[in-house]
């Protein structure tokens, strides 16, 4: 056995892209297949330098098409497999990630978002929301961590891996071109030291013995012919998925124990500026809170509504035109509140802009 | 079982997995017979043990539950991917990507080509029968000039749409030393069977990528009696499609 | 058997283009002649879209007594999502007792079809109708339904299945069975009858304005959704 790549707790210093790929290697993931697209390409450069020297692997296939299936490939044989996309890519890997949905497959993909529509920007966004959490031909019975910074990076990919294995779900880690690039320091871990223990993996296929003799062969299946069987096929996944949820969802609330003026929905790295905003909007005389849902799918709906309760006002704020604006409508379905919003597709929110917009909306 | 009962017991690979036969394709189609050899073909090889088989969207579906071996379905044109996968990260288990003309030269010939770039340690299996069956019959990269079929109502126009794809030609054209091409028929069982021993063979000694056309027969689609059927593969795909090795491993190109 | 009428076997394959409303007439037809003591085969042939036509009535036609041959839902397990397939049922289909219905989805080779059936070509009683409607643009004309017919292959008559869903009015009929009776004298082929949904059936009287037969036809595909 190859030495741990992360021994013990250490605090350092580097990119996002780059805590991704030590995060993997740290989560013991076995293999990566991608195909390049800024941002995300560093994680790829990464990985294929730091993969061989404890053994891993890598494949670099000829599109995202290809890297989506091929990761599909590696997990059914029974390996952690990883793949890394964003923007047009993420567009491509929503073919496999549909065959994954229906044939639980805990594929791990991570996604640092890119400007869009199109081809667009490589910097800043949250537009792949949507895309990632509902996308391609299924129900979105998908696993989404909306990640904040390079400590949530390290955190929450060597969580993907353990959540895609435990309840079978394709996982994401939904962070963005900006977290990618961007230097901060974090405290990188051995899980195991952490008490945190990798969910074994299970071949689906290539297992021991031959079948029809020793035992039955294995026909994994995504095709079906009749309306009947179908349904019981999606029900069954439902089911799972509703019932995993509650397990699954995380949120972080600031100051929203008490009675609020306005509450603040936001995620992924807009939750900083939100987060600095609160003392702004203290100073101003302003009583604000602050709800992050690092979950967008399954979203953790009663806590966010139970924080909604209290306030007057709700103000959603994204990096998109609206696609966290519908989870948050979804989500608060019913209640009596007025929602604020700012939108800003692809581009930053300060946490100046979003103290001028509660004043402006008073 | 009786004598009579033995007699009359179907000749069935070892490997087949008898609780779903009779298969589901269409009388007189050439999948059973592909699939036949290549049942043979693992048998004698002794590996059942170790195959992984995918199988493509479309008529090729049909072997999802075909032999007793852990098998995948997968999405139209992407079991060399799939399989690719599987084979990257095990490299032990031996990959069999089983296609039709669409899957493998059209919606996934990016991967065909690139897996054969890569020379993949995997092999792949695809079924010519000039059109596309499952759908019912609209055309192929492998449908013939002149052929008709429900998107080429008038006959296929060369001018309009190209000429039918070479698959084992290309493949041989991109694919480096290590690698194993070749077209074999449902006319000729005894040399199919052979090569598709020969492409599995090639991934066990972990030469390179291994690619197999079959030229097959449709005659749900066709609409073809018997003897039209084996006309057709016989006489219209082979003036077209040439049976044969094209890259074999150690053995010198011809220029 | 004694006390069994003596009957005529009837071989009628219902061909067209698509919505022209082959399976309609073709289920009315072997009702029909179920309703003469006969007993009916009723065979599904549509091998470019096999999954939407008689498959989800087969339990309901089979419970009136018809002997019917399609895929039925629980034989579809593992076959692809489309499903363009033939069994052995279907490939010796005339080789069944009694009388038989085909309902056939032509396709691009026409007549050529019937060289997947086994016998067709020599069965002295097959007779193939083609269904056309003038609602559908492809067979809107006189001109459209004489090429039509004529790529078809052999076809021994016509049917006028003219309608506009529940938009149909009695001159929707007539419109239609004017200009197909014109295409049917034209290809030297009689129109065996103008089809006419119940609810309509009492504006009319035993014939049409052509002189063409009128038969009273009861919708089943409704049900099917498609």
């Amino acid at each position: 056995m190859s030495e741990k790549p992360v021994k013990g707790e250490r605090r350092v210093f580097m990119t996002g892209n780059e805590v991704c790929a030590w995060a993997a290697l740290a989560a013991e993931a076995d293999i990566m297949y991608g195909y390049p697209i800024t941002p995300q390409t560093d994680i790829m450069q990464y990985w294929t330098r730091l993969a061989p020297k404890y053994g891993r692997k890598f494949l670099q296939t000829e599109d995202e098409i290809s890297a989506g299936f091929t990761t599909v490939g590696g997990v059914i044989a029974g390996k952690r497999a990883f793949s890394a996309t964003t923007g047009p890519g993420n567009t491509l890997f929503q073919e496999p990630m549909s065959m994954a949905e229906m044939m639980r497959i805990p594929t791990v993909v991570i996604i640092p978002q890119r400007g869009g529509p199109s081809t667009a920007t490589v910097i800043y966004s949250q537009q792949e929301v949507t895309m990632t959490t509902y996308g391609g031909n299924g129900e979105g019975f998908r696993i989404v961590y909306s990640t904040a910074g390079h400590q949530d990076l390290y955190d929450y990919t060597i969580k993907a891996f353990n959540t895609a294995w435990k309840y079978r779900f394709p996982t994401f880690v939904l962070g963005d071109g900006y977290q990618a690039k961007m230097r901060e320091p974090l405290t990188i871990y051995d899980p195991a030291e952490r008490g945190i223990k990798m969910v074994k993996t299970e071949p689906l296929v290539g297992l021991p013995g031959t079948p029809g003799i020793h035992r039955p062969a294995q026909y994994l299946r995504n095709t079906y012919n009749t309306e009947e069987e179908l349904y019981d096929v999606v029900m069954e996944i439902a089911r799972d998925y509703e019932k995993a949820a509650s397990e699954i969802i995380e949120w972080q609330d600031f100051d929203t124990d008490a009675e609020m003026d306005v509450l603040i929905l936001a995620h992924g790295v807009v939750s900083r500026s939100a987060q600095g905003a609160l003392p702004l909007l203290k100073d101003e005389g302003i009583r604000a809170g602050h709800f992050r849902p690092v979950t967008l799918r399954p979203m953790p709906e009663e806590q966010m509504r139970r924080a909604a309760a209290k306030a007057k006002r709700i103000l959603v704020v994204e990096s998109a035109y609206g696609q966290f604006l519908k989870l948050v409508k979804q989500s608060l379905y019913g209640m009596d509140k007025p929602i604020d919003t700012l939108l800003r597709p692809g581009a930053g929110v300060t946490a100046e802009e979003i103290v001028d917009r509660i004043k402006e909306g008073r | 079982m009786t004598r009579e009962e033995i007699a009359l017991a179907p000749n069935m690979p070892k490997c087949w997995n008898a609780e779903t036969k009779p298969h589901k394709f269409c009388p007189g189609c050439g999948h059973g017979l592909a699939l036949k050899m290549l049942g043979e073909a693992i048998d004698e090889l002794g590996i059942q043990d170790k195959v992984v088989f995918g199988c493509d969207i479309g008529c090729s579906l049909l072997s999802w539950d075909f032999f007793n071996l852990d098998s995948v379905q997968t999405h139209h044109g992407r079991t060399t991917p799939v399989i690719t996968g599987i084979k990257r990260a095990r490299p032990e288990i031996i990959g069999i990507a089983y296609m039709g003309d669409g899957g493998g030269y059209a919606i996934g010939a990016q991967h065909l080509v690139n897996s054969a770039t890569r020379n993949e340690k995997v092999t792949a299996i695809l079924i010519n029968n000039t059109n596309y069956g499952m759908t019912g019959g609209q055309m192929a990269p492998t449908t013939l000039p002149g052929q008709k079929t429900e998107t080429t109502p008038y006959g296929r126009d060369p001018e309009e749409t190209g000429y039918p794809t070479l698959g084992p030609e290309m493949v041989a054209a991109i694919a480096r030393e290590g690698a194993y091409v070749a077209r074999g028929s449902i006319a000729n069982l005894r040399q199919l069977k052979k090569y598709l021993k020969k492409a599995i063979q090639n991934q066990i000694d972990g030469n390179g990528f291994s690619f197999v056309e079959v030229m097959s027969s449709c005659p749900t689609n066709w609409r073809t009696n018997a003897e039209n059927t084996w006309n057709f593969v016989e006489k219209d795909m082979a003036e077209y499609f040439h049976v044969g090795e094209f890259k074999v491993p150690g053995q010198k190109e011809e220029k | 058997m004694g006390g069994c009428i003596k009957t005529v076997r009837v071989v009628e394959a219902f061909v067209g283009e698509y919505a022209s409303g082959k399976s309609e007439n073709a289920i009315n037809r072997s009702l029909e002649l179920l309703g003469q003591n006969q007993k009916v085969t009723l065979v599904d042939l549509d091998t470019v879209e096999p999954f939407y036509t008689l498959r989800p009535l087969k339990k309901a036609l089979q419970e009136m007594g018809l002997n019917v041959i399609a895929w039925s839902p629980e034989q579809t397990m593992g076959l692809g999502e489309a499903g363009s397939l033939l069994n052995q049922e279907m490939i010796w289909a005339l080789k069944n007792e009694g009388s038989i219905v085909l309902d056939i989805g032509y396709g691009v080779h026409g007549a050529k079809i019937f060289n997947l059936i086994e016998g067709a070509e020599a069965d002295p009683d097959l007779k193939v109708y083609a269904v056309v409607s003038t609602a559908r643009p492809m067979t809107a004309t006189k001109e459209d339904i004489v090429t039509y017919i004529r790529d078809l292959g052999n076809v021994d008559g016509l049917i006028n299945n003219t309608h506009l869903g529940s938009e149909t009015t009695p001159e929707v009929i007539e419109e239609g069975a004017g200009i197909i009776t014109a295409a049917a004298r034209e290809l030297g082929l009689p129109v065996i009858y103008t089809a006419v949904c119940q609810e309509l059936a009492d504006k009319f009287a035993a014939k049409d304005k052509m002189g063409n037969p009128i038969k009273v036809i009861k919708r089943f595909m409704p049900q099917a959704f498609w």
